[in-house]
């Protein structure tokens, strides 16, 4: 059973997803983080993953799988090495679990080369930052949070308002498009989501080829779930290291955090703020700073961030943020009127917001338009209690122009079309820009504000109203 | 979860606005039962007024050559409109509807208009609408006399005397109750019959009615040219005085409706925020329970384990 380099030991201990292990006291401990392997009857063997020294020659390891069937006493083989996944070409086109075992039912994998999913940060020396917008065509995206080349983005958002629409329609327009390797990592998210993606990469998009899938969904226990997201990052270094341009799509890192504080309390460390695990910001630094453009390649990231209770100042999400180069905060409000999709435009930014980046127009508009949705939110208790006749001229004007702004900002998404009916629609930036720039400028004060809702660019917009105006309903 | 002090802050705010409109309300509620009774009782003067300006007018047709206000003219070129609107605002839309109306006429019209604005709110949507505004009146007084209004009527018949402008509209609010005001227009020179049918006009749109049947004769003393030289320019006076009246008592019952809906929309504000006051505050003493009996648990856990290690040592 024991390969030569192998240590054996037995299991001592099984507390759910938790297992020691003890060794002999004349052998030498498995490091931390380093795998277990557990042989079991009629299945894969159980990988275990040490966490902590216990003394007496224990070690405390969680399970990378469910450990039913473990009984104490039961052989166990410290591996001497951390998990590794197989990665390089053979792995794309393919779906794996954390373990680096395929799940598509394809055969095995076999590459030459085996990554670990622990693995150091690029040295300082080697990263670099490349300021050049990444066009998404998603007209808000563009306008207020524009993406880098080589950057992380978050998606924030609580709990069903369209983090996952927005990243599948992020993996449509840019994966698409896109010439380099995709890697999507889907963490403790729903399966169904995760099978759903893997058919239209592999039937709709026909971009498989160049996608590498890893999934360690919501049923899976804690273990797989803190990991898996590792497993991706694994595959996206392997394609960086080859000097090529990697996406690396992650939904979601909450539930990253979220496993991190299950194994912790498992652990029986003393909760932190809000219950986290105390060593929060350490295991989020540790996946976050692996996400980097290096002189050779680069990862551009997109991680969907969940926000629990639509609470920003909860501690997982904060811990992420400041990891970022921009963030797009989806907000419940503007999902509940409808307005889809419902980024707000006022909490999202990006650090290539800068008009040494995208240019003084670019800037501009998008401050504009800042600064006109913020004054009409400002007015909005004034309108609620005294009602919008009682705003001086000036503000009329501007909040009519707020309300078309907000209208203009929706936009219908290519993976919702079956839901919504509407085809979705690609905004180049300049289309973007030249919009916002004369909804500003008082051009489209005479068209209906219904008519911005759900358009593409501002030439469809003129297009309806137009069309109305030829049918005399305006 | 929202930060409590910002709640707070904005609770703060609500109520403020809060005290100003119940205080408005409560200052309109006591305007509106004197404004009401003026505009009544002066309703039932001009009403008269009228009544025997239209029997003049239409027991013969030489004695509207009497007096020039009583022509109408052949071609209408300018016409003047007098838009009477208020000084202050926060009276809902009761200056909007009646500007909204009066520049409806006057596009309905399609002809040059000279503006007499009454009140800085209609003066101050004409100019930035850059209308033709011949003349305004502002720093209107608190209750409105005859002499207070002589100034405006000398404006307006001597646009139509000197040949400025064919015909004079004011546009008004009628005062119907407390919750309905209507915008209106009517024309109030040249006092004589609208030769159109009804029927082709707007239906803001009052002007002067022939009678079915003639009523009254009269019989003038010493002459029809005296008299009329006399009471055509009082009878002006007192129509105007009844639409100034008119738009009034609708100023302060707009007034105080809309201060009314703004105090209670305050309120379910204030109240909505309180809630969510209630709760972040809650939801902030809940966290902090936890976490501090999250970590006495833990420490006792620890604490056990600790014992247990002891205890294991000292055996072995």
């Amino acid at each position: 059973m024991a390969n030569s380099n192998e240590v054996q030991g037995k299991l001592a201990q099984i507390l759910g997803a938790v297992v020691d292990v003890e060794f002999p006291p004349e052998s030498k401990l498995p490091d931390i983080y380093d795998a277990i392997r557990v042989p079991m009857q009629g299945k894969d063997d159980l990988i275990l993953e040490v966490q902590m020294h216990l003394g007496n020659h224990r070690v405390r390891c969680v399970a990378m799988d469910s450990t039913d069937g473990l009984q104490r006493g039961m052989a166990a083989y410290a591996t001497g090495a951390p998990i590794s996944v197989p990665v390089g070409p053979p792995a794309l086109g393919r779906l794996f679990n954390v373990l680096g075992r395929p799940i598509d039912g394809r055969g095995p994998v076999v590459s030459d080369t085996y990554y670990p999913i622990h693995r150091p940060k690029p040295d300082f020396g080697d990263l670099t930052t490349r300021p050049e917008m990444f066009e998404t065509g998603i007209k808000v995206i563009d306008l207020v949070a524009p993406f880098t080349k080589g950057g992380k983005m978050g998606v924030f958002g609580g709990a069903g308002v369209g983090k996952t629409v927005i990243i599948s329609e992020l993996i449509r327009s840019v994966a698409t498009v896109h010439s380099g390797v995709s890697v999507f990592a889907g963490v403790g998210e729903r399966t169904r989501e995760g099978t759903q993606l893997y058919y239209e990469m592999k039937d709709t998009y026909r971009v498989i080829d160049s996608t590498v899938m890893v999934f360690g969904q919501m049923n899976e226990p804690p273990g797989v779930r803190l990991r898996v997201a590792l497993a991706g990052l694994a595959h996206s270094e392997y394609f960086r290291d080859q000097g090529k341009d990697v996406l690396l799509f992650i939904d979601n890192i909450f539930r990253f955090s979220l496993a991190g504080s299950e194994v912790s309390a498992l652990l029986g460390r003393m909760p932190s703020a809000v219950g986290y695990q105390p060593t929060l910001a350490n295991e989020m630094g540790n996946l976050q700073e692996r996400i980097a453009s290096t002189k050779v390649g680069s990862i551009t990231s997109m991680q969907a961030v969940y926000v629990p209770a639509d609470d920003y100042s909860d501690p997982a999400p904060v811990a992420t943020f400041t990891h970022l180069n921009g963030t797009i905060a989806l907000e419940r409000e503007l999902a509940a009127q409808g307005l889809f999709p419902a980024v707000d435009p006022l909490a999202s930014t990006s650090r290539l917001l800068d008009p040494a980046f995208v240019g003084e127009e670019h800037y501009n508009t998008a401050r504009e338009v800042q600064r006109v949705l913020q004054r009409y939110k400002d007015l909005q208790d004034i309108i609620a209690i005294l009602g919008i006749e009682e705003l001086p001229a000036e503000d009329k004007v501007l909040v009519a122009r707020a309300r078309r702004v907000q209208r203009f900002l929706t936009q219908p998404m290519f993976v919702a079309a079956r839901f919504t009916g509407r085809e979705g629609r690609y905004v180049p930036i300049k289309e973007t820009i030249r919009g916002f720039r004369m909804i500003l400028n008082g051009e489209l004060d005479h068209v209906p504000e219904q008519m911005f809702y759900m358009a593409g660019g501002i030439d469809d917009v003129i297009e309806r109203y137009e069309e109305a105006k030829a049918k005399g309903e305006v | 979860m929202p930060n409590p002090r910002e709640i707070k802050r904005r609770i703060r705010s609500v109520k403020n606005i809060q005290q100003i409109t119940m205080a408005l309300e409560a200052v309109s509620a006591s305007k509106v039962r004197r404004a009401t009774a003026q505009a009544l009782s002066a309703r039932a003067y001009a009403n008269m007024a009228m009544q025997v300006l239209t029997n003049i007018a239409s027991t013969s047709g030489s004695i509207s050559a009497l007096h020039p206000l009583l022509q109408s003219r052949e071609q209408i070129g300018t016409v003047t409109i007098c838009l009477i609107t208020s000084d202050r605002g926060l009276s809902g839309a009761y200056n909007t509807n009646v500007i909204r109306v009066a520049r409806q006429f006057a596009q309905h019209l399609g002809r040059p208009v000279r503006w007499v604005a009454v009140g800085r709110k209609g003066r101050d949507a004409l100019v930035r609408l850059r209308e033709n505004v011949e003349a305004e009146f502002i720093g209107l007084p608190a209750w409105w006399t005859i002499d207070a209004l002589r100034p405006i009527r000398q404006v307006l018949v001597e646009d139509y005397l000197k040949g400025y402008a064919d015909e004079v509209y004011v546009a008004y609010t009628e005062f119907i109750n407390t919750l309905t005001q209507k915008p209106m227009v009517l024309r109030l020179l040249p006092l004589a019959f609208d030769e159109k049918s009804a029927l082709s006009r707007p239906d803001y749109l009052k002007m002067m009615e022939k009678p079915e049947s003639s009523v009254a004769d009269y019989i003038f003393e010493p002459s029809a040219s005296a008299i009329l030289e006399e009471i055509v320019p009082k009878f002006v006076e007192n129509i105007l005085l009844e639409l100034v009246l008119e738009s009034q008592a609708s100023e302060h019952s707009a007034r105080m409706v809309a201060m009314r809906n703004a105090s209670d929309n305050a309120k379910a504000l204030a109240e909505d925020l309180t809630l969510s006051y209630n709760k972040a505050r809650q939801a902030a003493i809940t966290a902090e329970i936890l976490d501090i009996v999250g970590g006495v648990e833990a420490l006792r856990a620890q604490e056990a384990r600790e014992a247990e290690a002891a205890r294991a040592d000292g055996k072995a």
